[in-house]
């Protein structure tokens, strides 16, 4: 257990213990945090705020993600459910889906083929999809106030590229041609830092900035060539905390990551708690591994529960699902994530 | 707005009522002062004619399904026996979703035609929750179609076996409505699994490379 006795520290707001948790900072108890979103289809109906206009309109995409805090507990919103605003206002093909299911980007008719096709067109900020999430977060921070952490998301350019590429020619583009694939992600970069700075001029206090080199197709080898150094300059160029999301199994390069700089690394139930915590040997805070398909959407509260427990054992800084929950995940094995929180903290009365 | 209730345990969901405006319309598993199961039909949506919609789902459980009201619990439906019978009744609450509401509710009859083997279905029931399947025609083939219904009566309404061609409930009581409304699902088990499946698989984000 990396959590111990000592001076209790005063009582936090979430937005103080989220950011605590950060920095890796002592907390009053263990933040409960989203990176990803937390939306349901009970929710949507609760606030009528439906998929999938809730991706596209700031009034309801603000009313839906301020349930993780006003219905849920967590500490934290996060306005960007979706991984796919960006890649919509570059002009990708969309599929925008029903109310519940999730948009997606046809990558079967990718935009473009190589990196002289990349534009970041100047106006992108401006456009629908990403000046819904630039509105949301306003009115977040307005009607919230400022004891809420407001968690933003800036996509990658890895993440980017398979969206305008298509992953299977993006990933054969890395293979033979690593210089014109550093060149793709030296472009889409820029989409990520403006998207992200606007973010922060609306009023987010965090960034979540998925880069889905997933452990599935990319080796912890390939995270080191093609990204760590891209993920530095991410956060010498983005001034607050930004949390790294990566699906899959990471533990391979969970140690590159740690040496980012970045503050958290948003990781999957594909890795142990304990393994995680060893692998970033106290390089950046862990946030994650509540198991998505499995537990919060097919069991039920008892096994939730005992997932949280043993995140807080292992001593994780935040503690909140994997990834975006299912959108048909049971409203009470959400609840029971906060509650086991704070059930632990009032058993243990411990200083994370 | 709302807000969330401590309604149970959600057992079942239907993400989008097509009848009703795309609502919501969960299922909770719940049990009451003596301890006996009961479930409770709920939306979290205000969209106009919601209540209506939970009102006839409701009815249409308790006429296609032989459950019970609740006292005082206007959504609520229990089985008489007062067991679980937790996927009996999601499927009861499943087919009771798929019905217009001004659809004309009444009991199913325990015989339908079997248009894969061209031959009569009947289910009797032998008292003390026990059933028994057969059908009419030709020995060639019969035994095997009777004793893949049966099965399909078995997975759908979480039966007992008891022989080939018979199960039974475990509370040892009658359902009469609940097996006629899934024999004819029970006749092609297969395909209610296939959509369970499909189901299942919506709204869980995946990342772009393990995207189709």
């Amino acid at each position: 257990m990396m959590t111990e006795t000592t001076t209790p520290v005063a009582p936090m707001t979430s937005r103080e213990r989220v950011l605590a948790a950060l920095r890796r900072e002592p907390v009053d108890r263990t933040p409960v945090c989203n990176p990803t979103s937390v939306a349901t289809v009970e929710l949507m109906d609760l606030v009528e705020a439906n998929f999938p206009t809730a991706n596209r309109d700031p009034e309801l995409m603000a009313r839906l993600a301020a349930t993780s805090y006003t219905e849920l507990g967590f500490d934290s919103v996060m306005p960007v459910f979706s991984i796919i605003q960006e890649s919509a206002a570059l002009g990708c093909k969309m599929q925008w889906e029903q109310k519940d299911n999730w948009p997606t980007v046809r990558m079967n008719e990718p935009i473009w083929h190589g990196p002289e096709d990349i534009v970041v067109p100047n106006d992108f900020i401006k456009r629908p999809d990403t000046e819904c999430v630039l509105e949301a977060i306003k009115i977040l921070r307005r009607e919230l106030g400022p004891d809420v952490a407001i968690i933003g998301k800036t996509m990658g350019p890895w993440s980017l590229a398979y969206h305008c590429f298509g992953v299977e020619p993006f990933l054969l583009m890395s293979l033979d041609d690593p210089g014109r694939t550093k060149a793709v992600l030296d472009r889409l970069k820029e989409a990520t830092v403006q998207f992200g700075l606007a973010q922060i001029d609306a009023g987010v206090d965090a960034l979540t900035l998925p880069d889905h080199a997933t452990g599935d197709l990319v080796s912890g080898e390939y995270y080191e060539r093609y990204l760590k150094d891209l993920h530095i300059e991410m956060v010498e160029r983005i001034p607050i905390p930004l949390i790294l999301h990566i699906c899959g199994r990471t533990v391979d390069r969970m140690g590159f990551i740690a040496e980012t700089g970045m503050a958290a690394f948003h990781y999957d139930s594909k890795n142990e708690p304990e393994e995680a915590m060893e692998a970033v040997h106290g390089g950046i805070a862990l946030v994650g591994n509540i198991n998505n398909p499995e537990t919060l959407f097919s069991k039920g509260p008892e096994e939730v529960h005992a997932e949280v427990v043993r995140n807080l054992e292992a001593g994780v800084q935040l503690i909140g699902p994997e990834c975006a929950i299912p959108l048909q995940t049971a409203i009470e094995n959400l609840l029971e994530i906060p509650k086991t929180v704070r059930e632990w903290h009032a058993a243990n009365r411990t200083v994370n | 707005m709302g807000h969330i209730q401590s309604l149970g345990k959600r057992i079942e969901l239907v993400s989008m009522d097509k009848v009703c405006g795309d609502i919501s319309i969960a299922l909770y598993e719940a049990a009451d002062d003596n301890g006996s199961a009961t479930f409770l039909i709920h939306t979290y949506s205000h969209l106009d004619g919601a209540s209506v919609r939970i009102a006839f789902i409701v009815r249409a459980m308790q006429v296609l399904g032989g459950m019970d009201p609740v006292p005082g619990v206007a959504a609520g439906v229990r089985f008489s026996c007062g067991a679980t019978h937790a996927l009996g009744c999601r499927r009861i609450f499943l087919e009771a979703c798929k019905l217009a509401s001004d659809t004309d509710l009444a009991e199913k009859p325990l015989t339908i035609f079997d248009k894969k083997s061209e031959r009569t279905v009947t289910v009797t029931s032998r008292g003390a929750g026990d059933y028994g399947v057969s059908a009419d025609g030709e020995e060639d083939g019969r035994d095997r179609r009777v004793g893949a219904i049966t099965k399909g009566l078995i997975k759908l309404a979480q039966t007992e076996a008891i022989a080939d061609d018979a199960v039974r409930f475990s509370c040892g009581q009658t359902h009469n409505a609940m097996v006629g409304l899934l024999l004819p699902r029970a006749l092609n088990v297969r395909a209610v699994m296939r959509e369970q499946e499909d189901q299942a698989g919506r709204g869980v984000l995946a990342a772009p490379s393990a995207q189709t």
